[in-house]
């Protein structure tokens, strides 16, 4: 059997087939045996080549979360999903820009108004959550087009806040 | 004697006190917003009452919805906990008034101290060592900025009530204080209910040593050593341990005696701790007093093997000190590490969100104390503290090693958490060497990103992930992808072949 996956947002073909209790995978063009075990709903022990690993992994929508010494593997399948969305601006039509939240939280304070030039580094708006303001700031020379909140708005996460309009 | 207490407070400090409660045979009563109906207080506690809607002025800072709630229970006492009410004089006040007691110390000292401009007036007379600062809460920006000409750049702005990095500013030129003082105040007012600020000097990279005092109610003290909580962001300790490596046994009883002192001064009672800044000549000065359980007294509980929550809750009863101070010894190292809701590879963004799986550390000298557990939904609300790993070992080195490795066993997934961020802390040869200060973060992290993965890992993740490919149903999933199907826990379908009796 055939898998596709991205790890860490890098591409992995790998087959997959069964000889006796274990699993011999090939990967690149190598070739690995793994002996693994369902230990409980989330955890499985692996034993590859005489190495022994606990993994726990998790299935978080479309992903699977890995987590093995120390550190967390996000796992997708190529073509879902596969941008990492963290908030705060996204590009869209050239020379425009979306300012969205990067948290859920509440908009406590708008500091420009439409058609303001605002300059880099400029604070746009302050959003608190978790008792911390942070502040959503300009990443370079615009004019503000359109704002989409208001203060005391409660919004989510990827929320838009503030379009902006870079300065021919 | 108490046989029932309210505790005033949520998350992994309300999970603490409700355990020291349980093993002294006391019953509890959670409280709880409409945002924490799923938290693990409300569980753990014996009794349980929804307090009023998430916002924190609506439900943990209501005085009156509280007191009521103690008083419909019939509990003798509140613990305030750390943060929302717990220094908050006039619902100590309310609390005496009532009959109810308040688990910290009585209203008096609790003004004097929370009110920080009258408390370094009163440390100053008592010859205590203060920063250089204003004296007393300024009524406008332009007091202000004429305060911080002459007290000179770099000034800190902080919260008379505060506490824990709420509503500080650091503001080098004058062009910058009005902001500060303005976003101070907004943060100060949300976190406390009062916006009172004020400015001091800001001293440069100096260590935060502070000392943990308790004191019956029958003027008997004692000190339980010192905490180094040098490694802070945005003022929020995030790393802290014990013994310090700044101090030495003259310098520890120095300041152990200063600590005892400007308690005396306040006719303080109950536990509390005095916070000095060190400079590098090892010269102390006279922070503040934080009347409360602190967040990172685990640290001192190991050191010590004094219960510090037993120990409030039987001052608070009316008994009295059962240790003098020659009794007391610091035994082997503690440190502890805060466990946030945050992002540290994106500014530290809060993270609320589900956390879809914990794995807590286990294992010899290893403690957590938490809040949280696998499904459970960290509220956008409150403080993002999600728990404290501590760990004891007989000196620092080992005590660092086994924190390492404590954070390498523990997983949270689903939402960012510092993890990643602490453990590269730990790591760093200038924390290694004990050579901490309030800098570090800011000269050594500023710009943090976890670092790159072990290649090695990409076999047993590729593995794993079409392991789970092959066998879809024996995990647990994320909320969005349960099926609603009832089938799916049927044993006919997950336990695969089995065999009745063993035969």
């Amino acid at each position: 059997m055939e898998f596709e996956f991205l790890i860490d947002h890098i591409f992995h073909k790998v087959s997959v087939d069964k000889t006796g209790n274990a699993l011999l995978f090939k990967e690149a063009g190598a070739s690995f045996e793994a002996d693994i075990r369902s230990i409980s709903e989330n955890v499985l022990s692996i034993i590859i080549e005489g190495r022994s690993y606990s993994a726990t992994i998790v299935r978080d929508k479309d992903k699977k979360i890995v987590f093995l010494n120390g550190r967390s593997y996000i796992v997708e399948k190529p073509g879902e999903g596969a941008k990492a969305f963290h908030g705060g601006e996204e590009r869209t039509r050239e020379g425009q820009l979306r300012i969205t939240a990067p948290m859920p939280g509440r908009v406590i304070k708008i500091n420009v108004a439409e058609g303001e030039k605002v300059r880099k580094n400029q604070t746009l708006a302050i959003v608190e959550a978790m008792k911390m303001e942070n502040e959503i700031k300009a990443s370079c020379e615009a004019v503000v087009k359109k704002i989409h909140t208001s203060t005391g708005e409660l919004v989510d996460a990827e929320k838009l806040l503030i379009e902006l309009e870079l300065e021919k | 004697m108490i046989n029932k207490i309210l505790i005033a407070n949520r998350g992994e400090i309300a999970v603490r006190i409700i355990k020291a409660c349980r093993e002294m045979g006391i019953a509890t009563v959670a409280v709880y917003s409409e945002a924490d109906r799923d938290s693990l207080h409300v569980q753990l506690a014996d009794e349980a009452v929804l307090i009023g809607p998430p916002p924190a002025t609506d439900s943990y800072l209501n005085m009156g919805r509280i007191v009521q709630a103690a008083q419909a229970a019939h509990s003798q006492a509140i613990h305030p906990g750390y943060g929302f009410l717990a220094e908050n004089a006039d619902f100590a006040r309310l609390c005496e008034k009532e009959g109810i007691i308040f688990i910290g110390p009585n209203s008096n000292a609790l003004e004097l101290v929370g009110d920080k401009v009258r408390a370094r007036q009163t440390m100053e007379k008592a010859g205590i060592s203060i920063i250089p600062g204003m004296k007393s809460i300024p009524k406008s920006v332009a007091e202000c900025e004429a305060a911080a000409r002459t007290i000179g750049y770099p000034v800190i702005v902080k919260a008379s009530a505060g506490g824990g990095g709420k509503g500080m500013r650091i503001v080098g030129e004058e062009n910058d204080l009005k902001p500060a003082v303005e976003a101070g105040m907004r943060e100060a007012k949300s976190a406390f209910g009062d916006e009172s600020v004020y400015l001091e000097k800001y001293l440069e990279e100096p260590r935060h040593v502070e000392f943990q005092v308790l004191a019956d109610n029958f003027g008997h003290m004692v000190h339980l050593f010192e905490r180094e909580c040098s490694i802070q962001r945005r003022h929020q300790k995030i790393v802290e341990e014990t013994p310090s490596p700044a101090l030495d046994d003259g310098l520890r009883a120095k300041m152990g005696e200063a600590a005892k002192k400007a308690m005396q001064a306040a006719d303080y009672n109950n536990a509390g701790t005095v916070e000095f800044l060190l400079d590098r000549n090892s010269n102390f000065y006279f922070l503040e007093v934080n009347a409360r359980l602190q967040v990172e007294h685990p640290v001192t509980e190991l050191v010590t093997g004094v219960d510090l929550v037993r120990q409030q809750i039987r001052i608070a009863s009316g008994e009295k000190l059962s240790m003098a101070q020659n009794d007391l010894r610091q035994r082997g190292h503690a440190i502890e590490c805060r466990i946030y809701a945050e992002d540290p590879a994106n500014n530290f963004l809060p993270s609320a969100g589900k956390i879809l799986f914990v794995k807590e550390p286990k294992g010899p000298g290893v403690r957590h104390d938490g809040g949280i557990y696998s499904g459970w939904d960290v509220p956008i609300y409150y403080d993002p503290i999600l728990a404290k790993l501590i760990v004891w070992a007989e000196n620092r080195d080992l005590a660092c090693r086994r924190m390492t490795s404590a954070l390498d066993d523990y997983a949270i997934i689903g939402i960012h958490t510092t993890i990643g961020f602490l453990k590269d802390i730990i790591n760093h040869p200038e924390f290694r060497a004990g050579r901490t200060n309030t800098g570090f973060i800011k000269r050594y992290f500023e710009s943090w990103g976890e670092k790159g993965k072990d290649p090695g890992m990409l076999r047993p993740v590729l593995a794993a992930a079409a392991f789970d490919e092959l066998n879809p149903a024996a995990h647990v999933q994320g909320a969005e992808s349960r099926p609603s199907r009832k089938e799916r826990f049927s044993p006919w379908q997950s336990l695969g072949k089995w065999r009745i009796g063993g035969i």
